[in-house]
């Protein structure tokens, strides 16, 4: 436990500076764009920044970093994933496109993008209606990861800290809209990197030196626990065993599941919309990269070298130190063996990434239901209530995350993640991607991979997947078993299925239907 | 190498750097491409 007081002035100084960038957003939003996609005029380096914080939650530090201190390195295969595939090739692909066709269609929103690529409003409220229904559960795991960290570290009461983070995060979203977002964004991007550089560095020193650190948790093999050995646990340092469960959980959730399902992220996606040319989204690269790296790479680093740490100190694994819960793994490392001017940085790491996380889902949440599904679907483009409506389905989503991350069970931040990405890789990937680099992808394709993507992997979750549908209980009220399914199909993730099953019925459609009108396809694309 | 025996885990670990390295080089390759900021609507 840390000094109250001299915490308390340091997040008020914090919190301070966050209000003045809400005003400054608050103050810049004049028109419709400027609320929904920063008027287009974001500068480079806000734009990495932002996206980083806002891909980097609490649950990828707390949660995958405790998942980590369970399973071990393996999980730096995720951290490429996020590299390669979250930023080299979202920026670089995506990034270019998406922005040049989200100004040509005048689209404000991934839904809003989506659906006028393809003309249809259906995809615009189906899309805007999915996020609106599932978002809730990703924002309400972030919840758990910041709320969890202010609970260890302040000694304030869980309940207390969960609606303190939303309360403060809401106030300046609703006002500021993106722009508010996203300086705010940059700001905690900043905290976090500082934060993460210095975690890595001490827990390094505090272990010996890198190679050293490794070897002493290379050492800790036999350590592995037997319940976890019986799963394909083959120590911190080493793959599981290959096929087994936990290298399923390992490979096909955490990894694939989170390292491809981020490209279609909504969030992230309209935020390439947010700049005014191709240059911002280059330049951005060069801070993504690294940002990546010093979230992701160093939480999983410092996640499985906790295990060193813990057993040097207490003679125990990180596992047992958190009493099971792998949510506790990173609060009680930070706790025991950084020096207390360090748990005081690196509880604003976490403040902050908590809320450039919850910021930006709190307003995508509140957009693709006041204005994708709401305006343009329901009153087909008429303005009507847009902006209550909004503001109701923000305050709505938030008060479903907050009950949410009262109820969630333990251990549960890693795994949420990787639903609500999985399902969002089913959904929108292959429509994503065919209406950026497929111009013979139709309407009805369309609308087919997005029904598909969506229900084979509900389907995935709530009968195969045995990870949800034991804990749900749905199958087994219909059918009488836990899962419909047996043997290793129980463990693979919905996204392997989901998702290419939704780019099969996407392609087979679009050929069995009339191709889009050029003139369209000229507005989409511009040739 | 690095003090982790298996080689499925020390390449992901320089694949992370290099990837991070590979952001950067790209960053600074493209520094001045794609300025136009007006698209044909």
């Amino acid at each position: 436990m840390i000094s109250t007081p001299v915490l308390g002035v340091i997040v008020l100084i914090y919190l301070m500076i966050i209000f003045y960038l809400g005003m400054l957003g608050y103050k810049k939003t004049k028109e419709i764009d400027d609320y929904m996609v920063a008027g287009r005029h974001i500068n480079p380096y806000i734009l990495a920044l932002s996206y980083g914080a806002t891909f980097i939650s609490t649950s990828a530090i707390i949660g995958f970093g405790g998942a980590a201190g369970a399973l071990g390195m393996g999980l730096l295969w995720l951290a490429v994933m996020n590299i390669i595939v979250g930023i080299l090739i979202a920026f670089v692909f995506f990034g270019s496109r998406t922005r040049r066709m989200g100004l040509r269609l005048k689209a404000v929103t991934f839904p809003e993008l989506l659906g006028r690529r393809f003309q249809s409003r259906f995809i615009q409220g189906f899309s805007g209606a999915l996020i609106g229904i599932f978002m809730p559960l990703y924002a309400g795991i972030v919840l758990i990861g910041g709320a969890r960290f202010v609970e260890t570290t302040l000694g304030i009461n869980y309940d207390v800290a969960v609606l303190l983070l939303t309360v403060i995060v809401a106030a300046y979203v609703i006002t500021g809209g993106l722009i508010a977002v996203m300086y705010t964004d940059a700001l905690q991007g900043v905290f976090m990197f500082i934060g993460m550089l210095v975690l890595l560095a001490l827990t390094y020193v505090k272990l010996g030196g890198i190679a050293e650190a490794h070897q002493a948790l290379t050492a800790m093999t036999p350590l592995v626990p037997d319940s976890l050995a019986a799963g394909g646990h083959m120590g911190w340092t080493a793959m599981p065993a290959f096929g087994s469960p936990i290298w399923w959980t390992l490979v096909s959730t955490l990894i694939l599941g989170v390292g491809v399902g981020v490209l279609a992220q909504p969030q992230l996606a309209v935020r390439f919309m947010t700049v005014e040319n191709d240059r911002a989204l280059n330049r951005a690269v060069l801070v993504g990269g690294p940002f990546i790296l010093m979230m992701t790479g160093v939480a999983f680093t410092v996640g499985s070298l906790s295990n060193a740490f813990f057993y040097n100190t207490e003679g125990l694994i990180s596992v047992a130190v958190a009493k099971g819960n792998t949510d506790l793994i990173i609060p009680q490392y930070i706790n025991s063996a950084m020096p207390e001017t360090f748990v005081i940085l690196f509880m604003l790491t976490l403040l902050a990434a908590a809320m450039s996380t919850l910021s930006s889902q709190y307003h995508t949440m509140g957009t693709s239901i006041g204005h994708d599904f709401y305006r343009q679907f329901i009153k087909r483009g008429e303005v009507g209530n847009t902006v209550n409506i909004t503001r109701l389905g923000i305050a709505t989503t938030i008060l479903i995350s907050v009950i949410l991350a009262y109820i969630l069970p333990i251990s549960i931040i890693a795994r949420a993640t990787a639903i609500f990405f999985g399902l969002c890789a089913a959904a929108f990937l292959p429509m994503y991607a065919g209406a950026l680099f497929w111009p013979r992808m139709t309407r009805e394709g369309a609308i087919a991979s997005l029904i598909v993507g969506t229900f084979a992997s509900l389907f995935w979750l709530g009968f195969v997947h045995a990870k949800e549908a034991v804990p749900l209980g749905i199958c087994k009220f219909i059918f009488g078993t836990d899962t419909l399914l047996t043997g290793t199909w129980t463990v693979v993730d919905p996204i392997l299925v989901a998702t290419p099953l939704a780019a099969v019925v996407a392609v087979a459609v679009s050929y069995m239907t009339k191709p889009t009108s050029t003139e369209h396809l000229k507005k989409c694309y511009g040739k | 190498m690095l003090g982790i025996e298996d080689p499925k885990i020390w390449i992901a670990y320089i694949l992370c750097i290099a990837g991070a390295i590979s952001c950067m080089i790209y960053g600074i390759m493209k520094w001045n491409d794609g300025e136009e900021t007006e698209v044909c609507s």
